[in-house]
């Protein structure tokens, strides 16, 4: 394959637009730095596709392509290679697709900020490490993109620094995130240890070797769906997601919506020959993506910031992407993976294009009857709600069906609860929806006489993003239909080895249709609930100081958990880091650092007062050292 | 061979034109016969040839400390050969002569040839240091450095004497092979002329207790002077050190190892705080010195197959950063000569070229990766592990420790405090050593086996 060789160039374009961006500064304006951003990630784009199309259509599924040798130390050899198959070739099609789409966007988004050439060379260097984390072919260079879009999730998020509330959201970002690392990393050390090799062919190739369920299969993969929970805002990891808001909106959508919260995802159907060996591990995934998707979804029905209600949204989502790899489900994994990077982009764009038209406004009850206003991010803003609702043809149903049909035959308790959660999508996303679109207008008059629909830079994509919400789907049509799900054949030779561990799914065809209809009514029935409050009764949510009591409180403040978090980790540092500033650092390091400060200036007072000057003590001392060192040696 | 003749005759040459009116051309004909003494010495290179009956030996390890002295002398002639004005056909000759000195005393196989080499360099330095004449420090110095000198010469002509009154051999080979039976050799003898040429040659690398001379002569001395002292003596008194003792008394190296080792530490301890305090940069350099010699005192007292190489490496990064750091000194020196680390102040909006290469040799000279300086210490500290001397490793990183202080000094001073606003221009010839020597400076620290290679083969 030949353009596997010109595979490294994905990932350097778009660092070099990166470094250019970053160099040039304020040297170019804000239009030609977003030309440079866009085109590096286009040009990615368009090699991505050629990659796409040739391994689909040769035989040979797997290409290792050796780019240099980058740690050889002692046993340890990791080389700088990149891995070109089925799983990552979908990954780079929906990092640079969906990438590209929302740089083109960002420059209608930021065309006016003063720091937008900044913002594009973050945005290029986000895209380079992300590639690196899908392009690896080991652990260290996946690692390696792993903190670099941490990094670069950081410095956007707080692209706006001088508000001190968006730089605290940035650091938590950070510091959540690097809990879950230290899980990954330290599960990378596992596993060097157990195999001698951190290169997925040889550490797959061993793992074969291994009985399931071993004590060091699950402590490997718990280690590393520790770091998964730190990336793709799992419980109890997951809080600072909605905080990561405040960043630029298109931010929101590309980092924390389509491509960086999933990597999570890819990094465990990356690893399945590991965790099907570990059953135990599966569960708790299963467990934990459930509870998450369920939690996130009730938290999501009471919040008023369109971007809150869509942030919590995109967590309980992850949750059903780790439902299904839970349940052994790799692909349908995947395949709500790339659905949801096309309806979830397209809903924080259009939410982005609200908020432009409303002047910065986020809070829906200040907005109402936009429907007639925006006459394109209206309808984009429907498609991508009826994608994520799970209504058919349009692309979330098909996905979300697929996870609850497994969840469904690896447990039916879990699937009830899952189910609930789908019914709450269904009824919070068409909550946002009427609330911005239907009714009256319910803000002030200053936004009204700014009120414009966005230019056609950043409609455009969204355009394209509504195209790929409704056909999304069709790369996977349910085999219960008769049809040929493409994308399972296609991702197959990625969980091959994996295939005969997990149980295949051995439901009917009939029971499967059932599963279907049965989401199907959950779907409506959130959207009639949804209908019958904010339309028909024309419910507005109360302001903030007149709140429901009980539950809608509860969710309301999200279950209080930021501040037992703060109750229980935050103040007890703090407490602990007091008390060492104060008996520690003074007591003991500042003392004995300045110690060795005098000790050397007693030396060095030694040492130059030895240096008087008269040569009849030079010569004196001289004559004594050798006297002595031939004393010393016994002659 | 080849370069001692062209150094030689590169000397005679000097001192004939005054007579002959041909001053002009006697720095352009200095570089030229110093690159073409470094061409011809390289043309010998892997023909180990033995020169004046067996008393002097071209092999590998010679060539290249050769090429290294010949170089250094290259780079101070382009450093101060325009700044010598008065007495310029002397100070030409009797440096060629020190360098056809230095390039005996890293050649030699022989103790007479040891001598002699010690004594033409050293001699030619006595008088270098006091070349200032109308200057009061500049006799100072010459005399200090003289009556100890000589002082030393003694102890090393004293233990020759031994030494031979033992074996019966003026020859390196010949000494240890007689070294090889130890039953017919009267012992003690043997040990006090081993310890004796070894406190003299200690006193030639300035490592304490017989330092002394160092601080008050390179501060003294003219700066042209302190340059070649500080690079070429320094490197021709470690390698004669290292060639004597791993080819004449390598095998009673667990005799003399342990006090070379209190010696080693001595050095890098009372050098690095000595350094701290000092407010002149000349007499800051002289303790580093001090300090420097220690560190390469380990490879003497490891002496195995790293650490040959790995001395040969340190020495280069020790001349590229001291000639460095004196081609800034020098420059600085001409416009504002009190000589202290205070008159750099403001130097890297002054010269930032300057002050750029200045902060090269410092970090080097520190041991700050990826230049050279770290590569040195790493290397050497290998070596040193290799033959599990851990706590002299323990202690000269605790000597680093102290010297990132001074060395940093330099730095903040440069940077960060402010001075004259004044620009210091900088001649084409300048430009070239600075650029050539930081680049060397990265160059070896990013692909150490550029050198290291040669060395094995």
């Amino acid at each position: 394959m030949q353009i596997a060789t010109y595979a490294w160039l994905i990932a350097l374009i778009p660092l070099m637009g990166a470094i250019l961006l970053g160099l040039l500064g304020k040297k170019v304006n804000g239009k030609s730095a977003a030309a440079i951003g866009s085109a590096s990630v286009l040009a990615s784009f368009v090699l991505a596709l050629l990659i796409f199309f040739s391994i689909n259509s040769s035989t040979q599924k797997s290409f290792d392509i050796h780019l240099f040798n980058w740690i050889h130390s002692g046993s340890l050899s990791v080389p700088f290679n990149f891995l070109l198959d089925p799983l990552s070739s979908i990954m780079l099609l929906v990092i640079t697709g969906v990438g590209f789409l929302i740089h083109v966007y960002s420059y209608g988004y930021m065309k006016d900020d003063e720091g937008i050439q900044r913002f594009f060379a973050y945005l290029n260097l986000f895209i380079f490490f992300m590639l690196l984390l899908v392009l690896g072919d080991n652990y260290a260079v996946m690692f390696t993109g792993w903190e670099g879009v941490g990094l670069c999730s950081y410095l956007l998020i707080g692209f706006w620094f001088k508000n001190t509330n968006y730089n605290n959201a940035a650091k938590k970002a950070f510091i959540m995130n690097r809990i879950g690392d230290l899980g990954f990393i330290l599960g990378v050390f596992l596993i060097y240890n157990t195999f001698g090799s951190i290169s997925y062919d040889k550490v797959f190739a061993a793992a074969a070797g291994f009985s399931s369920g071993s004590s060091i299969m699950v402590a490997i993969t718990l280690l590393l769906f520790v770091g998964a929970m730190g990336k793709s805002a799992q419980i109890p990891l997951y809080t600072w997601l909605p905080d990561a808001m405040a960043g630029p909106t298109p931010v929101s959508a590309l980092i924390h919506a389509a491509t960086m919260v999933t990597a999570g995802v890819y990094m465990i159907a990356r690893s399945n020959v590991l965790y099907v060996l570990a059953p135990f591990t599966l569960s708790v995934i299963t467990l934990i993506g459930v509870c998450t998707a369920l939690f996130a979804a009730t938290i999501a029905l009471t919040q008023n910031d369109i971007k809150k209600v869509l942030a919590y949204s995109t967590v309980s989502q992850l949750g059903f992407m780790f439902a299904a790899l839970g349940a052994g489900a790799f692909a349908s994994g995947v395949f709500h993976l790339v659905t949801h990077a096309f309806f979830k982009a397209l809903l924080f764009l259009a939410a982005g294009s609200v908020i432009h038209a409303m002047s910065g406004e986020q809070d829906i009850r200040r907005m109402g009857g936009l429907r007639k206003l925006l006459p394109i991010t209206y309808p984009v803003f429907l498609i991508g709600t009826i994608a994520i609702s799970g209504i058919p043809p349009f692309a979330g149903f098909f996905s979300k069906d697929e996870i609850l049909a497994h969840v469904y035959a690896c447990s039916p308790i879990l699937y009830v609860l899952l189910m609930v959660a789908s019914v709450l999508t269904s009824f919070y996303m068409f909550r946002l929806l009427f609330l911005t679109f239907f009714g009256n207008y319910r803000g002030t008059k200053e936004h009204m006489h700014h009120m414009h629909e966005s230019p056609s830079v950043m409609t455009i994509p969204l355009m394209v993003l509504a195209l790929l919400s409704v056909l999304g789907g069709f790369i996977g049509l349910p085999e219960a239909w008769g049809a040929n799900h493409w994308l399972n054949g296609f991702l197959a030779p990625v969980f091959e080895q994996s295939s005969g561990r997990v149980n295949a799914l051995e439901l009917s065809h009939t029971t499967e249709l059932t599963l279907m209809a049965f989401a199907l009514a959950g779907a409506f029935i959130g959207l009639a609930i949804a209908y019958s409050k904010y339309i028909a009764k024309n419910q507005v949510p109360a302001e903030d100081n007149n709140q429901p009591e009980g539950l809608y409180q509860l969710s309301y403040n999200k279950y209080y958990v930021d501040e037992l978090y703060d109750k229980v980790i935050v103040k007890p540092l703090h407490k602990i880091s007091e008390s060492a500033i104060a008996f520690l650092e003074k007591n003991v390091i500042s003392r004995s650092v300045d110690s060795f400060g005098r000790i050397t200036l007693n030396g060095s007072r030694l040492s130059r007062n030895l240096q008087t000057g008269y040569i009849g003590f030079y010569i004196f001392f001289m004559v004594m050292a050798i006297l002595l060192i031939l004393l010393f040696n016994r002659i | 061979m080849n370069a001692l003749l062209i150094l030689s005759a590169l000397g005679i040459f000097a001192l004939l034109t005054d007579i002959l009116g041909l001053k002009k051309i006697l720095f352009p004909a200095s570089i030229v016969a110093l690159i073409g003494a470094m061409v011809a010495s390289g043309l010998e290179w892997g023909h180990h040839t033995s020169y004046f009956n067996g008393m002097m030996c071209t092999d590998n390890t010679a060539i290249l400390y050769t090429e290294l002295l010949l170089f250094a002398g290259l780079m101070w002639f382009l450093i101060c050969g325009s700044s010598i004005r008065e007495h310029q056909t002397e100070h030409y000759a009797i440096l060629s002569f020190a360098l056809a000195g230095a390039v005996v005393m890293v050649t030699f196989s022989n103790l007479v040839m040891l001598f002699l080499g010690i004594e033409i360099l050293s001699i030619s330095m006595y008088i270098m240091a006091g070349s200032q004449k109308d200057k009061y420090s500049s006799n100072e110095a010459a005399l200090k450095y003289f009556l100890m000198g000589s002082f030393s010469t003694g102890f090393l002509l004293f233990g020759i004497a031994l030494i031979y009154g033992c074996t019966g051999s003026f020859f390196t080979s010949g000494i240890a092979a007689a070294i090889q039976q130890p039953m017919t050799l009267p012992h003690g003898m043997l040990l006090a002329g081993v310890l004796l040429i070894l406190t003299s040659l200690v006193f030639k690398i300035a490592g304490f207790p017989f330092h002394f001379w160092a601080p008050d002569v390179y501060q003294g001395a003219p700066d042209t002077i302190t340059a070649f002292m500080a690079s070429v003596v320094k490197i021709a008194a470690t390698a004669a050190f290292f060639r004597l003792f791993s080819m004449a008394f390598g095998s009673m190296v667990q005799e003399w190892s342990f006090t070379l080792c209190l010696i080693a530490i001595g050095s890098m301890m009372i050098g690095n705080m000595g350094a701290v305090l000092q407010d002149n940069l000349k007499r800051m350099l002289a303790f580093s010195s001090v300090a420097h010699a220690g560190y390469m005192l380990i490879a003497i007292i490891t002496l195995n197959k790293f650490s040959e190489a790995a001395l040969l490496f340190y020495i280069t990064a020790y001349t590229l950063a001291t000639l460095a750091s004196f081609a800034i000194i020098i420059r600085v020196g001409q416009e504002n000569g009190n000589g202290d680390v205070s008159s750099l102040a403001g130097l890297g909006k002054r010269n930032p070229l300057a002050a750029a290469t200045m902060t090269i040799a410092m970090l080097s000279l520190a041991g700050i990766p990826p230049l050279s300086g770290f590569f040195a210490k790493y290397f050497l500290f290998n070596a040193a592990l290799q033959e599990n001397y851990t706590w002299l490793v323990l202690a000269a990183v605790a000597g680093t420790l102290i010297s990132v202080y001074y060395y940093f000094r330099v730095i903040h001073s440069m940077l960060i405090l402010k001075g004259s606003e004044e620009k210091i221009s900088n001649s084409p010839i300048q430009i070239i050593v600075m650029l050539v020597l930081s680049a060397l400076l990265i160059l070896l620290g990013i692909m150490p086996d550029l050198l290291l290679s040669r060395i094995g083969s």
